[in-house]
């Protein structure tokens, strides 16, 4: 019986433990009046995806006859489903997902339509026409304002359309980071002076960039224009440069335009531009809104926010 | 004899732990606010939770015959990204029928396992550092085999919209799970092999002078470990509908931590099959409970930790009486 002590010690603080982090002490249902808002936010531990959640909570925290929740799906497809199963189980009035993944996410937002959730799907698209409407922006058209506006970055800086021009891409096999390359090189192909000297992948990480661009400096003796497909990478571009004495001869330019990251290296005038690259939030509360209070209110298939630029005053 | 009572009583504790957990996970439920009954105690959710917790629970029977060696297999998360893509890939890609998608990926896993096996019975390197390094490198050839894409499978012709169909249903992964479960307990209880596996980590050096044949032992525990990884990978393919070379990443961790929860210790020798189901329904049970509260994954975390520890604080005072 010596060991009857550790076990009943293991059971107790186990119970504790689980009380404790449940929160048994709190009441668990949502009030009877209040509605139900659950939003599957693929990863918390992304900047956009904070500021995403952030967003919405200020948003739906003006309607006090909303519950809001998010659930963070940790960036794992299986997680996320098993999340939006236990969400079905509670017949939110409204469902928000950002899929994780295309194809990993369609079946499961399908079960929620087919349980009656009205479910907005948000910056993400999946492989079936799974939700009641579609919130995004496009990438390509925020490609395309950037690469205008590096073809007049270059043009007033050496009389005419020309230069050397660093890519540091997304991710591969990304939507995003394909789109935010075709955007801009729909328009700079039309300018043969602007040479690409250097093209590398850095998978959105501002850690990986900044070897990248090291290896591009060192092979070329000119660069005028660094273009990444995110703000941190184009950051870890920029240190590197700085390092090497480099950065003022070069323009940085980069992609989201988070207030407290994109936004502020421009601002400091560590970025030439940043292009927004817009939560979809504001939309989605919108939206989402009309759907609770106006049962016959039919969204638009899809909504395409329009980006920004965000330049030096 | 007295081994025997022991072990039992160790059951009936686990048992008694699962219970406990049970009937908190119930308590704390949210309430489905129309019918005022707890979300958990719903049969859907429960028809979840084990769906849920398969994969990870299947890769788990043939961790705790190779932890009862006195092994370990770190590389079985990495196996079951591979498989995942190599299933997905030969559906999506090769266009191949379901059964050969199938058969060939859970071969691969089972190579990969066979592999670790042969590394470790004839290299004679402790098999954390050889399964490492087959975690790190088994990783690198899942990304490259498919190009670090994702292979979506629910547009990818009929063979994969039936395979993810079939395969990802709650009876068919949930039976799956069961009889596997009964067959590698059977396997463990009931035959000579299972009695080497015990006795290999019980006493190695025993073993030695008994003249075990502790090489196809070896061989056997880590290549069927890679067989289950290589499924679990194939029901993670049909339930994501997506071969995804992430797949699995720190499985291995969630894979021992349910062995570990259900009293197999790390030395070896003790603990079995009926234990490790134990643990992987605590572990699947605590998931899902937190998951419904909506408990910050953070916190889930730390949790997760502690329980861990505690676990493993019992053990060996079990193991020291």
């Amino acid at each position: 019986m010596k060991t009857a002590m550790p076990r009943s010690l293991f059971l107790l603080v186990a119970a504790c433990l689980l009380a404790v982090l449940t929160g048994c002490d709190k009441p668990a249902a949502t009030a009877a009046h209040q509605r139900l808002v659950i939003f599957s936010q693929c990863n918390n531990a992304e900047p956009y995806r904070a500021a995403q959640n952030q967003r919405f909570g200020e948003l739906f925290g003006r309607h006090p006859e909303l519950k809001f929740v998010i659930y963070d799906g940790q960036a794992d497809a299986a997680k996320q489903i098993s999340q939006i199963e236990n969400a079905i189980l509670q017949k939110p009035d409204l469902l928000i997902v950002a899929p994780f993944e295309r194809n990993a996410l369609s079946d499961v937002m399908g079960r929620a339509m087919a349980a009656g959730i009205p479910t907005i799907c948000l910056e993400r698209d999946i492989v079936q026409p799974n939700f009641t409407t579609f919130i995004s922006s496009d990438n390509v058209a925020i490609g395309r304002l950037a690469g205008q506006f590096m073809v007049d970055l270059l043009t007033k800086k050496n009389g005419e359309a020309r230069g050397n021009l660093v890519e540091i891409t997304g991710m591969s096999g990304v939507q995003g980071a394909a789109d935010r390359h075709r955007g801009a090189f729909e328009v700079l192909a039309k300018y043969p002076g602007i040479k690409v000297v250097h093209q590398a992948t850095a998978n959105w990480m501002q850690a990986e960039a900044m070897p990248r661009m090291e290896e591009a400096l060192a092979a070329n003796p000119r660069i005028d224009v660094v273009y990444a497909h995110n703000d941190p990478m184009a950051y870890g571009a920029y240190l590197v440069a700085k390092e090497k004495g480099r950065a003022k001869d070069i323009a940085f330019i980069g992609v989201d335009g988070l207030a407290n990251e994109g936004a502020k290296y421009v601002a400091e005038g560590i970025l030439a531009a940043t292009f927004e690259y817009p939560l979809c939030v504001d939309k989605a509360v919108e939206i989402g809104i009309k759907l609770l209070e106006d049962k016959t209110f039919k969204p638009q298939p899809q909504y395409l926010l329009e980006s920004r630029a965000i330049t030096h005053p | 004899m007295k081994e025997c009572l022991r072990r039992h009583r160790d059951l009936v504790q686990s048992l008694a732990v699962l219970g406990l957990i049970f009937s908190l996970a119930a308590v704390c439920s949210p309430r489905d606010w129309r019918t005022g009954g707890p979300l958990f105690l719903q049969a859907d959710n429960l028809t979840n939770l084990l769906r849920v917790t398969t994969p990870v629970a299947m890769v788990a029977l043939g961790m705790t015959l190779v932890i009862l060696t006195g092994g370990i297999d770190l590389s079985v998360g990495s196996t079951l990204g591979l498989a995942a893509v190599v299933a997905a890939l030969a559906l999506a890609k090769w266009r191949w029928g379901g059964a050969a998608a199938i058969a060939t990926a859970i071969t691969v896993g089972g190579l990969v396992g066979l592999l670790n096996g042969a590394l470790v019975a004839l290299l004679r390197v402790p098999p954390f550092i050889i399964t490492l390094a087959s975690m790190i490198g088994i990783r690198g050839l899942a990304r490259s085999w498919c190009n670090n894409e994702n292979i979506g499978l629910r547009t990818a012709g009929d063979a994969a919209v039936r395979f993810v169909d079939t395969w990802s249903q709650k009876p068919f992964m949930i039976g799956l799970f069961a009889g596997l479960a009964l067959l590698v307990a059977a396997l463990l209880r009931g035959t000579v092999f299972g009695r080497y596996v015990r006795a290999l980590g019980d006493n190695p050096t025993a073993a030695v002078y008994a003249g075990l044949p502790i090489k196809r032992v070896q061989l056997a525990v880590y290549g069927l470990t890679g067989l289950l990884a290589g499924l679990a990978g194939v029901l993670t393919a049909a339930r994501t509908n997506t071969g995804n070379p992430n797949d699995g990443i720190a499985a291995e961790l969630d894979v021992i931590a349910v062995v570990v929860m259900g009293g197999t210790a790390l030395t070896g020798g003790r603990g079995g099959i009926a234990g490790t189901v134990i643990g992987a329904l605590i572990v699947g049970i605590l998931a899902n409970i937190l998951g419904l509260r909506n408990v910050d994954a953070n916190s889930q975390l730390m949790l997760k930790a502690g329980i861990i520890v505690l676990a493993v604080v019992l053990q060996q005072r079990r193991a020291a009486r």
